[in-house]
């Protein structure tokens, strides 16, 4: 009596049923009273097939109330072939992606007395299009609700048939394209936007409304906007002066050499005490006494061994950057699980094998971490080097700024370090992603 | 036929396992893993030892995929001593393949890159053949789509069966599996012991399946070898006289209950001793 009187109160009102299904949730009322209009209830009895796999894919089903089972073909790849669904479940969603010529993909059977909304996929698909805020939002639901079910590349491409036309498979560029749009529709844009605009801000208020004590000497945003953007600037230093770019080309140029040497040493290193005992035995003692001590303690000892000032600087902004990347690496080799060396060595791989197929890409995402770091480690040596010796270069400009007193300028040295920082970081990310594919489609489906 | 018992058409895959002895120098403490054991199975078996986690029947795979040296006895496949006290260590190779508790695919090659990896680093293979024969049994395990797909993007029962298929491209002669599907819920395991079943009776390898589930043990094995707790030897064993082909009805049986209540005190007192016992589970 009481599971009687529950469906008929939950059949009395489709649109709270409508409203426990996740596309939608957020729906308004009024459209989801457009969609009531379009159902019918169906009742089944325990144990009724509503459908199964190889029917064609009609209508979509809402469950009202009751309990079914929706098994999945094999060969679909799905994420959960087996699983229960109650109220707010939406099953018999195929037509509706695949264009309602498709067929089922699954097989749903009542396990009890079940109450069902049934739409038709093509009338539902015609109402979604006739409203044009709240069509594509519930449309982009769907495509959520669905792409949950399944393994990353197949989800994208049927996501894909909604709107464009069908891409064969996912390559690293439309991957890349399709999350800086998804980045782009998310707020976090904005909210970095918003972040920039504060700081910026405060900046200002700081220095030239409240003249803060600690603040008043400080150069405030507009005399350095102004400074930085000027035609003729009153210390010689702006976007339009060759010597500004020289110096950044200068800096840019010992970033490339002092990284390039960093990463062509520090790897292999790296590989090397992770992967050799022995080696490790000798190595890592002195490695980890020499780690520590900080770059500018090898200033003086690194004008001794170059005579030039020029790989001296280099020299210096190679050394920590290559300390950063061994160790990650070495990390790396050690945080591979033991079950993929010992998986390899039972398929017939010899010890080089291993190393080539296990190792090295088993320790590519720590490498491509330590990576990150030591890019940026090897632009703070750099500046440091570049203000105690060199005669160009960004932290030569802050250095020199300094002392003759032109403090626009240094905050000029100073945010188009952070700019072309981060810039070279950034560059070294995209090509860790472009070639670890693989964990870039895992971390997307962990929804990191 | 009389397929309740191992096919008699298989001639290879025969494991003879012989009075091994396993000895852990645990900190200077010795631990007796493996205490005089000794087993014989079948070409073609399917042999599943049950016992609790810790019990040390993962040593005894260790010793025969050769990842762990014993301390003595020795352990001979088709006739050729694998280990022995003289020589402890074998090598590990394509002969008897593992497939792992956590499962082993690598996360940096796509689906079909791993079940090739086996014949392509032996050089037994040419890589275009290797990538036919591995989409043809892709295809086989009803796995045709998964090709391009990395491990990390299908559900853990999908990677299980790959995993599977990657070991026979090699044409073992054993699968030592070691509770592959301890990680899956109750039903993926069950869709996962039919597809195991199925591709055994396509392909008739001898089975050393360690588990710590009874009715899974009963429902797949033609033998089940209930192991004691550290250190460990064979305690019971059961003939399951349950035909092969089997399917899910098998579960609901009175044969199967029957066998299941005839060994489940045993299982129960090894669980009792390692509970009290406080080993660390592995």
């Amino acid at each position: 009596m009481a599971s009687l009187s529950l469906a008929a109160v939950a059949a009395d009102d489709p649109v709270a049923a409508l409203r426990e299904a996740a596309p939608f949730e957020d729906a308004s009322d009024r459209f989801l009273k457009r969609v009531a209009a379009l159902a019918r209830t169906s009742e089944f009895g325990a144990g009724a097939r509503i459908y199964a796999a190889g029917d064609a894919a009609d209508d979509i089903f809402v469950l009202v109330s009751g309990v079914v089972e929706h098994t999945f073909k094999p060969e679909v790849g799905a994420r959960e072939p087996l699983k229960r669904l109650g109220r707010g479940g939406v099953v018999g969603w195929a037509g509706l992606l695949l264009g309602g010529k498709t067929r089922r993909l699954a097989t749903v059977r009542a396990v009890e007395a079940t109450t069902v909304l049934r739409i038709d996929t093509e009338k539902l698909v015609a109402l979604l299009e006739s409203e044009p805020t709240e069509g594509p939002h519930v449309m982009e639901r769907f495509a959520t609700m669905i792409q949950r079910e399944f393994t990353l590349p197949s989800l994208l491409a049927q996501v894909r048939r909604l709107s464009g036309p069908l891409t064969e498979e996912m390559s690293s560029v439309s991957l890349t394209m399709y999350r800086l749009s998804l980045w782009l529709k998310s707020p976090r844009p904005y909210l970095m936007l918003l972040g920039f605009s504060l700081f910026l801000a405060a900046w200002y208020l700081a220095v030239e409304v409240w003249k803060l004590p600690r603040f008043r000497e400080m150069p405030g945003i507009t005399a350095v906007v102004k400074e930085w953007l000027s035609r003729s600037p009153t210390y010689g230093l702006s976007i339009y002066t060759e010597e500004y770019y020289q110096h950044i080309a200068m800096s840019v140029w010992r970033i490339a050499q002092a990284f390039f040497f960093a990463t062509a040493l520090g790897v292999p290193m790296g590989l090397l005490l992770g992967w050799s005992r022995v080696f490790k035995e000798y190595a890592f003692p002195v490695f980890e006494l020499l780690r520590p001590i900080p770059v500018l303690a090898w200033v003086p000892l690194a004008i001794v061994m170059f005579v030039a000032t020029e790989s001296s600087v280099v020299f210096l902004a190679f050394l920590a950057s290559f300390f950063t990347t061994a160790l990650n690496t070495m990390l790396g080799v050690e945080s591979i699980d033991e079950s993929y060396i010992r998986a390899a060595r039972c398929l017939g791989a010899n010890r080089w094998q291993v190393f080539r197929h296990v190792i090295i890409p088993g320790a590519l995402p720590f490498i491509f971490t330590g990576l990150q770091i030591s890019i940026g480690v090897s632009w703070f040596s750099l500046v440091a080097a570049e203000m105690v010796s060199g005669q160009y270069g960004l932290g030569y400009v802050i250095n020199t700024s300094y002392m003759m007193v032109r403090y626009p300028t240094i905050i000029i040295g100073m945010a188009t370090l952070g700019i072309v920082g981060y810039t070279t970081s950034a560059l070294v990310r995209i090509a860790g992603d472009y070639l670890m594919e693989w964990r870039v489609r895992e971390l997307a489906l962990s929804d990191r | 036929m009389d397929m309740s018992s191992p096919p008699s058409t298989s001639t290879r895959g025969h494991i003879l396992i012989e009075d091994v002895v396993k000895v852990y120098d645990a900190g200077g403490a010795a631990v007796l893993a493996v205490d005089h054991c000794s087993l014989e199975i079948d070409p073609g078996e399917i042999c599943m030892i049950v016992g609790p986690s810790g019990c040390g029947k993962t040593t005894l795979l260790n010793a025969i995929a050769g990842f762990h040296d014993i301390t003595s006895g020795r352990i001979v496949m088709d006739g050729e001593v694998l280990c022995s006290t003289e020589k402890p260590k074998s090598n590990p190779g394509p002969d008897r393949i593992v497939v792992f508790q956590n499962g082993a695919l690598f996360p940096w090659k796509s689906n079909l890159e791993n079940v090739i990896f086996g014949p392509v680093m032996q050089g037994r293979l040419e890589r275009g053949e290797a990538i036919d024969k591995g989409r043809a049994m892709l295809a086989d395990a009803g796995l045709s789509g998964v090709e391009h797909n990395y491990p990390g993007e299908m559900s853990s029962g999908v990677r299980r069966r790959v995993e599977i298929v990657r070991a026979l491209m090699n044409d073992p002669r054993a699968l030592l599996l070691d509770e592959p599907y301890r990680a899956l819920d109750s039903l993926t395991k069950s869709v996962m012991h039919e597809a195991l079943l199925e591709i055994y009776y396509k392909n008739k390898v001898t089975i050393f399946f360690i588990t710590h589930d009874l009715e899974e043990a009963v429902f797949l094995g033609h033998r089940v070898v209930i192991m004691t707790t550290r250190p460990c030897k064979p305690k019971k064993t059961l003939d399951v006289d349950i035909p092969h082909p089997r399917d899910y009805s098998v579960l609901t049986s009175k044969r199967f209950r029957e066998l299941i209540e005839e060994t489940n005190d045993a299982v129960h007192e090894e669980a009792l001793k390692a509970f009290q016992a406080g080993e660390k589970e592995g």
